[in-house]
């Protein structure tokens, strides 16, 4: 039987090309047809069915990031500008600018799997965060579960392998009490099945793998019941010397680990188109099947053999397959693969389907012939299946054989980049009004309700399912305080091998990129890195990672909002010195209903991780005395747009939160420099969803003791007409710090020069009470807000 | 110097702070994956030890499937071990590889009460006072836990038995999960085999603690001292 055939294109009509791609599932345009068919006329043959495969794939979105490489026409209020290439602009070239002011700081980025930090002379620590949304709107528990699975493999195949040391994971989901008739549509699960699958399948990879899960996030919206996301991030550590990898000529392709099957066949090219009700049945087949321990012995295996010096060369087989691991490694050396030799799950596979296959829990690796039989004891011994597939060479062609025939042939200096999409996009500024009137008769009620809300309710239900603490090196947990279930601004791990420590934040704020998403941009950059310097990280010593999700960027209205998120995003960086070492962006995230298409939000998810330099520096978000003075850092603005207080009231139109990162950067590295790290500081929380009502009472939720505070002492530049501004306000930049009494004057002139001022105490009464010209405005058992705040999710969960 | 073995499963991952932690103790540790593991290995460790993870991820009925393996590789070598004066010491997936065994007292390790997995801190009260692995601990402390499959069931009137002779090393304050007479840890009538639910590698410093004003202990986390006591016992 053929395992594969040519397909005749060069003689193809337009209509005809299109048509084939249709067919055959490729998602290429008709003008990224023209392009195939000119480059196989020039080299005067037909292609086979595999090399059409292998093009698609790796032009598809999910590979090539096409919209972040586009041409962008982009009109602001009327005006127009030319954007080419959003990455370029926006993400790549700050970096390359903080890069050359921090020589040493960012070891490798753009080129690896994940961006390499320098952590102390001899190790560096890395991240990526990857999206597997599409496969977990259609099978939740499985999309979840290798979407985790998938991301610890790129920390695996990053440099020469990284080792996994915590994962995060952030959901955006429909509320879990949503009704069931909101949810249109056949086969569309409901958001608490979305949920419960999604949790389940990251606790059933994560801590079997023996990763801790140390930071997450939740956001819930209506619009996110069709296509809910799912971004699975892992961190890694390796010595420095073993972040470089080169493929040479002479070395023999290994592929480690699972079998190759039918299961994720055109993962890449289904994840980069939109989803519509007949996804459910047709795309299955692009989910695939986890198993965590295949993987486990799989990184038992990289990390002994990285040790012993065996890979010369190590990359995961993720999208694509076989095929864009051969196209990493061999595309500029050429080499063969023989893929009679793949160990297989079931018979009857053709060439395109071994080649392209997305089956987890392979590893592909590039070994000295003298070194493959120490590395087959090492299989063994961690009893994993090891193959050579093939080896490279000198040629510079990639020529993939099977059972004697060559069914791929390409060169790599012959095949031409995708072409350029051209975009246009479009943005109109929404209104920005300060001053509403308010009703402020009953705040403690407002907070009450509040903390009630699924934008604020514990995730600790969640949490506990994680195993936070496997590798005994989680210094900072996602629930601790005295009562060990009080929130947490950031994680900080211990590093084996080194003095220094690493910490990991996230922040994501869908609602605010709705009516400004450049406020969003920046706003969502300055909450990583308050929450990271807050916790003890050194804020020279961060980088960031930026990860879009959206709907249909053909819509101009919608790609708009991207790119104005994605100029925050630049300045933001900038102003804080903070590098984007990796990112990644899912677009068409949506879906098509009788009533038209449902987009979900521009989504920014930003993570950060950072150089902690001393074990003393770390400092929890919790309140440590019933006795201590309590400051605020940052000024309050009538900033009510996009809050949680404007969601919960049906506020709309209402200014969101400004930023001014240059003016930030020097009040942290203040904080850093003259309070944090000089022994001033008890804990620290960082002011974000609910402002400083919520914040000041989950502070106290360490059970250590109540707050009072005075909401006149509130350091400000415009102020307000109405107490719920200062209480429900999202202004960016802001946190609260606990002092020890002794050193309140101490930390006050610590911070001359800067907005922060002293606004109230840490009281033995269990009560927050806050005040305002001599009278409680807000007063509420700081046991009973925990009792609603810790059982929100429980019903539910 | 004492010398541990730390068995390797595929799906084991606790091996490499288990393996800090004896040695911080003072202990030379080998961790050998169990494929390749041969009595001669067992031969020359005072403490062969079981640390936490997913053994073959636990899809049978949890430590069920290491201890065939077990069986199949090292024979009775670990029996003659503990019949010779030799130590052994499960931790979490570790003790219930222990138990499947038989080396501790006949238990089994089942579903949480919850029917989850549960990651949090547990607080233990140590009940058996001839305990190696224990004599340097208060009567009253914690260590975090991390499992799915925690909860111990006996037969019949076999866990007070196990109270009233001895064998309970450690009982929880709290119970999370639901176990038989609060049991959280067991040991045979030696105490040079014990097994426990919570996992004391993961406490070895202070700062791991989740309270940064815990003042315990000024040196070591609790869980130090596990691996101290077997350390002292064997040298």
């Amino acid at each position: 039987m053929a395992t594969y055939r040519t397909i005749p294109v060069r003689n193809l009509s337009e209509a005809e090309l299109t048509e084939l791609s249709q067919n055959m599932k490729l998602s290429l345009s008709t003008e990224d047809m023209l392009v195939v068919q000119q480059i196989f006329c020039e080299i005067d043959r037909d292609p086979t069915d595999v090399e059409l495969e292998v093009i698609a794939q790796t032009w598809s979105e999910h590979c090539k990031h096409r919209i972040f490489a586009a041409t962008v026409q982009h009109t602001v209020d009327g005006q127009t500008e030319e954007i080419k290439s959003m990455y370029k602009t926006f993400i790549q070239r700050p970096t390359k600018e903080i890069m050359a002011q921090k020589p040493g700081f960012v070891l490798s980025c753009f080129v690896d799997n994940a961006g390499f930090i320098k952590l102390d002379d001899n190790l560096s620590v890395c991240l990526k965060a990857e999206t597997h949304n599409h496969p977990s709107a259609i099978e939740p528990y499985a999309g979840a579960n290798t979407g985790l699975g998938g991301v610890i493999r790129d920390i695996l195949g990053a440099g020469k392998g990284a080792k996994p040391i915590a994962n995060l994971d952030v959901f955006c989901f429909g509320a879990p009490d949503t009704p069931q008739e909101m949810v249109e549509g056949h086969n569309i699960i409901h958001p608490l099945g979305i949920m419960r699958g999604v949790v389940h399948g990251v606790r059933d990879y994560g801590n079997r793998m023996g990763i801790p899960t140390t930071s997450g996030a939740i956001q819930f919206d209506p619009t996110y019941i069709y296509n809910p996301l799912v971004f699975c991030g892992t961190a890694g550590v390796i010595p420095q010397e073993d972040i470089a990898k080169e493929m040479k000529p002479g070395l023999a392709v290994v592929v480690i680990g699972g079998r190759t099957g039918k299961d994720g066949l055109h993962g890449a090219t289904f994840s980069s188109a939109a989803m519509g009700e007949a996804s459910a049945e047709e795309d299955q087949q692009a989910v695939q099947i986890g198993n965590p321990i295949e993987e486990k012995k799989t990184l038992d295996v990289i990390l002994e053999a990285r040790e012993r010096g065996l890979i010369e060369f190590v990359t995961d087989c993720g999208a694509g397959g076989f095929s864009s691991a051969a196209g990493e490694m061999l595309s500029e050396t050429g080499g063969n693969l023989y893929l009679e030799r793949a160990p297989l799950k079931e018979t009857n596979m053709l060439s395109w389907q071994i080649f392209l296959s997305e089956s987890q829990e392979r590893m592909v690796l590039a070994v000295k012939p003298e070194n493959l039989d120490e590395l087959q004891k090492l299989a063994d011994t961690f009893q994993t299946e090891m193959t050579v597939l093939g080896e490279s060479n000198d040629s510079g062609v990639l020529r993939v054989w099977h059972n004697g025939e060559c069914v791929v042939e390409m060169d790599n200096s012959k095949l031409h980049d995708a072409p350029t999409k051209h975009l246009t996009s479009v943005f109109n500024k929404g209104e920005a009004r300060t001053g509403l009137a308010l009703d402020d008769s009953n705040l403690t009620g407002d907070l009450k309700q509040l903390f009630g809300d699924f934008a604020i309710v514990s995730r600790e239900p969640i949490i506990r399912e994680y195993d936070h603490e496997v590798q005994g090196n989680t210094v900072l947990k996602p629930l601790a305080g005295a009562s060990a279930d009080a929130p947490q601004d950031a994680s900080v791990i211990d590093i084996d091998g080194s003095d220094k420590l690493m910490s990991l934040a996230l922040a994501i704020l869908p609602e605010w990129g709705k009516t400004d998403p450049f406020a969003m941009g920046t706003g969502t950059v300055d909450e990583t890195v308050r929450q990271l310097v807050l916790a003890g990280t050194n804020p020279d010593k961060i980088a960031l990672l930026d990860n879009f999700c959206m709907g249909n960027p053909e819509e101009p209205t919608e790609l708009g909002r991207i790119v104005e998120c994605a100029k925050g995003i630049r300045e933001a960086a900038l102003a804080y010195g903070s590098p984007y070492v990796s990112g990644k962006d899912s677009f068409y995230n949506y879906f098509e209903t009788e009533e038209g298409p449902v987009n979900i939000p521009v989504t920014f998810l930003c993570s950060g991780f950072g150089v902690v330099e001393d074990a003393s520096h770390v400092r929890g978000a919790s309140l440590r005395r019933s006795n201590s003075a309590i400051f605020m850092v940052g000024n309050t603005e009538d900033e009510m747009g996009a809050s949680v207080y404007a969601r919960v009231k049906g506020i709309s139109g209402a200014k969101v939160p400004q930023t001014d990162c240059a003016k930030n950067y020097e009040l942290y590295k203040a904080y850093y420099e003259k309070a944090l790290t000089q022994g001033l500081v008890l804990s620290a929380h960082d002011l974000s969803e609910g402002g400083l009502a919520v914040a000041a009472a989950e502070m106290a939720f360490s059970g250590i003791g109540g707050m009072q505070i005075d909401l006149d002492a509130l350091p400000t530049t415009g102020g307000w007409q109405n107490n719920a501004v200062p209480c429900f306000s999202e202004s960016t930049g802001r946190f609260l710090v606990e002092v020890d009494e002794d050193m309140a004057a101490e930390f006050q002139a610590a911070m001359a020069g800067f907005p922060c001022a002293r606004i109230g105490s840490a009281t033995t009464d269990g009560q927050l009470t806050i005040t305002a010209k001599g009278s409680t405005v807000l007063q509420a058992e700081i046991a009973e807000l925990k009792s609603i705040w810790k059982n929100g999710l429980t019903p539910f969960y | 110097m004492p010398h541990a073995l730390l068995l390797k499963y595929p799906g084991t991952n606790c091996d490499v702070e288990t393996a800090r932690a004896l040695n911080a103790a003072g202990f030379s540790t080998q961790v050998q994956p169990i494929a390749t593991a041969t009595p001669a290995h067992v031969a020359k460790a005072q403490l062969v030890v079981f640390s936490g993870g997913f053994s073959y991820g636990d899809y049978v009925m949890s430590g069920r499937l290491a201890q065939l393996e077990t069986e199949r590789f090292l024979g009775d070598a670990l029996q003659k071990h503990h019949a010779n004066g030799g130590f052994l010491f499960g931790i979490c997936n570790g003790f219930q590889i222990l138990t499947k065994l038989g080396i501790l007292p006949k238990a089994s390790l089942i579903w949480n009460k919850s029917e989850r997995f549960e990651c949090m801190w547990d607080k233990l009260v140590k009940v058996a006072p001839n305990c190696p692995y224990t004599t340097y601990l208060p009567e009253n402390f914690e260590l975090p836990s991390a499992h799915a499959e925690g909860r111990l069931v006996c037969e019949p009137g076999d866990a007070q038995k196990y109270l009233d002779s001895g064998c309970v090393a450690l009982q929880y304050a709290d119970n999370h999960n639901g176990s038989e007479l609060r049991i959280a840890g067991l040991m045979d009538p030696t105490g040079r085999a014990m097994g426990l639910m919570p996992h004391p590698e993961r406490f070895l410093k202070p700062r791991h603690h989740y309270d940064p004003d815990w003042s315990g202990d000024p040196d070591w986390g609790w869980g130090y001292y596990f691996f101290k006591g077997a350390y002292d016992a064997l040298k």
